[in-house]
């Protein structure tokens, strides 16, 4: 039997260990915030020194000279247009699985899952080839509907989901109303519908956020380039300014950060749970 | 299924379901198939695509950088699975012992890399193993270890497991945290149970923790596997592969053949072997790792 003691030094020693894989997850973001508000001579004094003062110029330097405030409007000019069609597209379908009946149900489903599955990678090559002559490189559309196309499965299946929870009388109190399905579906089911649907945006709005595939092949004009893509290139024309380098990063990771923190409950629970199913 | 109060006519459901495939065949569904059909074709994307049948594939089993891409993925999985899975799984048990302000508090630094831009996570480790000014090697020489100070990305024995590393930051909190929430879903009356029996904390963890989260192995296996295929971003923007293909990966080599060397046919069989082989993963683990019922 373990005395009092023992376990209290195990308990603390639990605590260390946890503790430090904390620090250890945070200390990237840590370094990269303190070198963002660095100039290059308090950079020369070392990685872990402290700037004799804060230096915000940094970001002003990349979001005008880097041409950041370009990428993230380039990034908000995508990332909106693709949270609002996949949310609407996926409300209407996830409508029809949740409830209707149509031919060929099981197939589509099968479809959307194969879909999920099936990296980015594997179908960028007919991809950029049909954004080709559809003449369609270097525009805003090259960038937004194949991911408003990649988020159907999901939003999809998780609207649908989320529909099925709801009470059934509600819906035949209103069939029986005589409303149309179009009428209950934005009158009585979206109302209800306010939690899924911010989930969803919130997923939606990561995901688009941080993709780069779709940019890096589907755009080659610098102003039209998405943040993880501007970054990239900023540091393939920018490798010796590090305090500017890393004053861009911050720019593209901080509203990620937030959205974060501030769903932080929503985010984990529902990336965890719809990683269980 | 039961009949919804809701349903109609056919013609007039299909108005719901159509906008979302059309948009979904049109980008995504379509170009898979149409990768699928490439791989069966040589093409430099101008003349016409050559069907060549197999030929792509035969090609690919004895093409060495191929093979050293698939092997560097067999390397990339220790990093992209065991080992996250098993520092997930240690933290969860340390984790679900702590209060509950403490649990989320930890909970929410620890799932902060999995949320990041990986393209980006990629360009920040860059510089931090940067050999001159990174933070790591000031870091290793400010505590006396500065023979360690090697140019990690740049080693041709360091660079993979350098790769390896960060891909372990990046997804050793996300496993802790699905465990964690499996094992909140446990009944701690088996821990006392097991604790007034006097078992060991080893002894409780083998037999009882461990095949009560088989449901959360399963699902850590089976995104990490399936991250370590797609792996692309991350890699591409630390080490594009190099040096001399020490971390070229499946996806890599994809993006180089098609569209580096124009030739999109072999790398649309790259790419489509990939796909196959993350088809084949989520079959074997959903068949050889079955939760016990009622779990």
């Amino acid at each position: 039997m373990p005395t009092s003691a023992t376990r209290a030094t195990k308990a603390a020693g639990f605590r260390i260990v946890m503790w430090g894989f904390a620090l250890f997850a945070i200390v990237p973001f840590a370094l990269l915030i303190l070198t963002s508000l660095k100039s290059q001579p308090d950079l020369m004094r070392g990685a872990f020194a402290l700037p004799s003062r804060l230096h915000f110029e940094n970001f002003v330097s990349a979001w005008v000279d880097g041409h950041f405030s370009t990428y993230f409007r380039n990034s908000v000019l995508v990332v909106v247009p693709v949270v609002i069609g996949g949310v609407v597209l996926g409300t209407m379908s996830g409508f029809a699985f949740a409830f209707l009946s149509f031919p060929l149900k099981k197939m589509t489903f099968v479809m959307l899952t194969l879909g999920m599955m099936v990296p980015t990678e594997a179908y960028i090559i007919p991809l950029y080839y049909e954004m080709l002559h559809l003449g369609l490189i270097n525009t805003y559309a090259a960038l937004i509907l194949p991911q408003i196309a990649m988020s159907v499965p999901f939003a999809t299946l998780f609207m649908a989901s989320a529909m099925q929870q709801l009470p059934v009388d509600i819906l035949e109190a209103a069939r029986i109303d005589g409303a149309s399905r179009g009428r209950i579906l934005t009158k009585v089911i979206l109302p209800l519908m306010g939690p899924s649907i911010s989930s969803l945006s919130l997923f939606l709005f990561i995901w688009t956020w941080n993709e780069f595939l779709i940019p890096l092949i589907l755009v080659n004009d610098d102003s039209l380039r998405t943040l993880p893509l501007g970054m990239l290139f900023f540091q393939g024309r920018n490798t010796i300014n590090i305090p500017v380098l890393t004053a861009g990063a911050v720019v593209v990771i901080l509203p990620v950060i937030i959205a974060f923190l501030f769903f932080q409950r929503k985010f984990i629970d529902g990336l965890t749970a719809g990683a269980s199913k | 299924m039961k009949i919804s109060p809701l349903d109609g006519k056919p013609a007039a459901n299909l108005l719901f379901v159509l906008p979302s495939m059309i948009v979904y065949v049109v980008f995504v569904f379509g170009p898979i198939f149409a990768a699928a059909g490439l791989s069966f074709t040589e093409w430099n994307g101008l003349s016409r695509p050559v069907f060549v049948g197999l030929s792509n594939y035969t090609a690919l089993l004895s093409d060495a950088s191929f093979l050293l891409a698939l092997k560097n993925n067999a390397i990339l999985l220790i990093f992209y699975c065991l080992v996250p899975l098993a520092i997930g799984m240690v933290l969860a048990s340390a984790v679900s012992t702590v209060g509950s302000h403490e649990r989320l508090a930890i909970r929410t630094l620890l799932f902060l890399p999995y949320i990041m831009p990986s393209a980006v996570i990629g360009i920040v480790w860059r510089w931090l193993y940067n050999p001159v000014f990174g933070p790591i090697n000031q870091g290793l020489k400010q505590i006396g270890l500065g023979a360690l100070a090697i140019p990690w990305l740049g080693d041709l024995t360091w660079a993979l497991p350098a790769v390896g590393f960060v891909v372990v930051w990046y997804y050793f909190g996300f496993c802790m945290v699905i465990f964690l929430t499996g094992l909140q879903r446990l009944d701690p009356s088996i821990y006392e149970a097991s604790r007034i029996d006097g078992a060991g904390p080893i002894y409780t963890f083998r037999r009882i923790t461990f095949p009560l989260l088989l449901p959360e192995v399963r699902i850590v296996l089976l995104l990490t596997i399936i991250a370590s295929i797609k792996s692309f971003d991350l890699i591409f923007t630390m080490t594009r592969g190099g040096p001399s293909n020490t971390t070229l990966v499946p996806n890599i080599y994809m993006y180089e053949m098609g569209f580096q060397l124009s030739r999109y046919g072999y790398a649309a069989a790259v790419a489509i072997f990939g796909a196959i082989i993350i088809f084949a993963v989520n079959y074997a683990v959903h068949k050889f790792i079955k939760p016990k019922d009622g779990v």
